[in-house]
């Protein structure tokens, strides 16, 4: 029982990480029906850029003051790094074939890896250990640490904030407007440029706080990490049904969950396989995801 | 006919030459066969510079049977295509002793070489393979891979007396089979292992591993694998209250394991073969401060100095059979008493491996620093 809960725990520490960066892919993909490979590198920017205020702007302070400028100002950055990510990468190729975009987006998550690799180098650099205190707690068998429960708390927070901006604002309404019909949008006087420029800050600046709950809770940052946290990422969202954001925050859970409890209880060395083994599963009698709604496809 | 002429030149200038230099001179010559370009430029120039500065050092003193050293190095560049022409050069430049080279691949390339033309070979790589060859030419003067599991076996089974021990691994070759004959090794010792998996270097989330070992209440875990997994795994270990001594194979001998397990670094216990400040011996003290006085900067690392010992071995044995017959050096060097070295006492077995073990366990102190926690004798 205590390992049961304890994995449960780790499940859903690492499932609100996921969780996060898979919203990234989910708003793209939800708008401009295109799969941002370069998400994932935003997060492991993220997680450099947080590194360097850390050490450069705060000259290495562990104080809560430091943890604010750190979320705050790596947000700020990460959110303009995707919308220009947008505006380089795809807004030129709104118009072109889909496939053009794709490629694109392979092309510009190259671009972001490498930069990183060439600006920080190609070593594992190591994210500062003290900087949220390193409290447990034993509860009864099952160890939580204060780290994971600001990564549940926040994340929780950030994705009901974002269900509700979406589903109750006007500005939601417009994202949703945007998702179903672009043209029909257009029509009703949305602007759908800006609404894509709104789904890049959002999901940007998520990825960002995603990227550095990684960088918090893991420490050792590298600059091919985003490949790694992109695919569970994307594999979340799809798993959730890719598109739909409730989908990705159940995607996420879910993925964390399934990734702690079969390495748990069947072997670490199959959780990869089994994760990919039930995305097939799923697509295979879910083809839209979980929380996906089947839509007829235009033709 | 002036094709044969100049055929006839040319096999003088490749065979005979050479050879006529050698018995006519009153030098020994000693070759390097070392990295001193490419990826592991510091390690082979290191080995260079030792080498060297021995001879100096020998040549001081009267040299050996009256005559002087001479060093003749050459470039291996750290790939297997240049080892050919090197060992070819080496052997028509007519060394008695090869000393290299710094990868296990390069000295394996050359050892056939040197066999057939009964040229020593020593050198500090530590594949098992390296001996199992049957060339009576070649000594391993540093201890290989499987040395390290039966000194863990003998760590944490005779010496800690751990009553469970969970072993972890990753997938490479080297971490595999290192945790592989450690397993073979705790088991022979009568340990108990009672949690053995792998992970996936590189997935940083090791907490359900973790969680997993917990259940077993292992009293030690023993990690091979590298420092950039062995750091995150002790401090998730200590996240999760797994109240464990966390023992880690040589690869973990990095500052960044430190900073990655942060303050869970401190009482994690590392086994490697010694850094070259933490040799205990009178030899090593000397050794290391004329090399720091002739080139100002301290050996790059241990593997330098288990060459030197390779070189010292070779030497002893010489003076010992007063004569620069090679078969007659490797028959007394596989059979004498330990010679003191460097690196601690040299003896070799009837393969050409060093006996002995120069691994030793580390204990990391608040600070970072290590401090000695066991040593074979």
């Amino acid at each position: 029982m205590d390992t049961f809960l304890q994995q449960l725990v780790n499940g859903l520490t690492i499932g609100s990480m996921f969780a996060l960066v898979a919203l990234g892919y989910t708003m793209v993909f939800g708008v401009m029906k295109l799969i941002n490979f370069a998400h994932g590198d935003l997060v492991a920017m993220a997680a450099f850029i947080g590194l360097t205020i850390y050490t450069q702007v705060l000259g290495q302070a562990n104080t809560l003051f430091s943890v604010l400028v750190i979320f705050a100002l790596t947000t700020l950055i990460i959110a303009f790094a995707g919308v220009l990510l947008e505006r380089i990468a795809y807004r030129p190729l709104r118009r072109a074939p889909r496939l053009s975009a794709v490629v694109s987006a392979l092309g510009a998550s190259l671009v972001i890896q490498n930069g990183i690799m060439l600006i920080w180098g190609p070593r594992m650099k190591i994210f500062p250990e003290s900087l949220i205190p390193s409290v447990t707690w034993n509860l009864g068998g099952v160890v939580v640490s204060f780290l994971q429960v600001v990564i549940l708390g926040l994340s929780c927070f950030l994705m009901v904030a974002l269900y509700l901006y979406v589903e109750k604002t006007r500005a939601g309404a417009a994202i949703r407007a945007s998702s179903i019909n672009q043209d029909a949008a257009k029509l009703m006087g949305i602007n759908v440029n800006r609404i894509i420029t709104t789904i890049f800050i959002i999901g940007s600046a998520l990825g960002a706080v995603g990227g550095l709950f990684i960088a918090l809770y893991y420490r050792g940052i590298t600059f091919n990490m985003g490949w790694n946290y992109g695919l569970y990422a994307f594999v979340a969202a799809i798993i959730g049904g890719i598109g739909n954001i409730p989908g990705a925050m159940v995607g996420g859970m879910l993925l964390g969950l399934f990734n702690a409890f079969i390495a748990g209880y069947v072997s670490s060395t199959w959780a990869d396989a089994f994760t990919f083994i039930m995305l097939i599963i799923i697509l295979i009698f879910r083809p839209t995801g979980i929380l996906g709604e089947r839509v007829a496809e235009k033709v | 006919m002036k094709r044969i002429l100049a055929m006839f030149a040319a096999l003088t200038a490749l065979g005979l030459i050479p050879a006529l230099q050698v018995s006519a001179a009153d030098v020994i010559k000693i070759g390097v066969q070392a990295p001193i370009t490419g990826q592991y430029a510091s390690e082979g120039q290191g080995i260079d510079k030792a080498v060297r500065l021995l001879a100096e050092q020998v040549n001081g003193e009267g040299g050996v049977l009256g005559k002087k050293l001479e060093i003749v190095s050459c470039d291996d560049e750290g790939t297997a295509m240049k080892v050919a022409i090197c060992a070819r050069d080496l052997v028509n430049k007519g060394v008695l002793a090869v000393i290299g080279s710094y990868t296990s691949t390069c000295a394996e390339a050359a050892q056939r070489t040197y066999f057939q033309a009964g040229v020593l070979q020593t050198s500090d790589g530590t594949a098992d393979s390296l001996t199992q060859h049957g060339y009576w030419t070649f000594l391993r003067n540093s201890f290989p891979n499987s040395a390290e599991a039966s000194f863990v076996a003998d760590y944490l089974v005779k010496e800690k007396d751990y009553k469970r021990i969970a072993i972890l691994s990753d997938f490479s070759s080297y971490a595999e089979g290192l945790a592989d004959a450690t397993v073979e090794a705790i088991e022979e010792a009568g340990g108990n292992i009672v949690f053995r998996d792998k992970i996936k270097a590189g997935a940083q989330n090791f907490t359900p591993i973790l969680t997993n070992a917990k259940s077993e209440n292992p009293d030690v875990i023993f990690f091979a694998g590298y420092y950039t997994d062995g750091g995150l795994l002790r401090s998730q270990q200590v996240a999760l209250g797994v109240n464990a001594d966390f023992v880690a194979g040589d690869a973990n001998d990095n500052p960044d394991f430190i900073k990655l397990a942060g303050s869970a670094a401190e009482g994690a216990y590392i086994v490697n073969v010694p850094t070259p400040n933490m040799l205990p011996y009178e030899l090593a003290k000397d050794f290391l401060d004329s090399y720091k006085a002739k080139y100002g900067e301290m050996p790059p690392s241990i593997w330098t100095l288990l060459n030197v010992d390779g070189m010292r071995a070779i030497l002893h044995g010489m003076e010992e059979t007063g004569g620069t017959d090679t078969k007659k050096i490797a028959e007394y060097l596989h059979a004498m008493e330990p010679y003191p070295g460097i690196t601690g006492p040299i003896a070799f077995a009837d393969d050409g491996n060093r006996t002995g073990s120069g691994y030793m366990a580390y204990r990391i102190l608040e600070d970072g620093t290590y401090e000695i926690a066991y040593r074979q004798n």
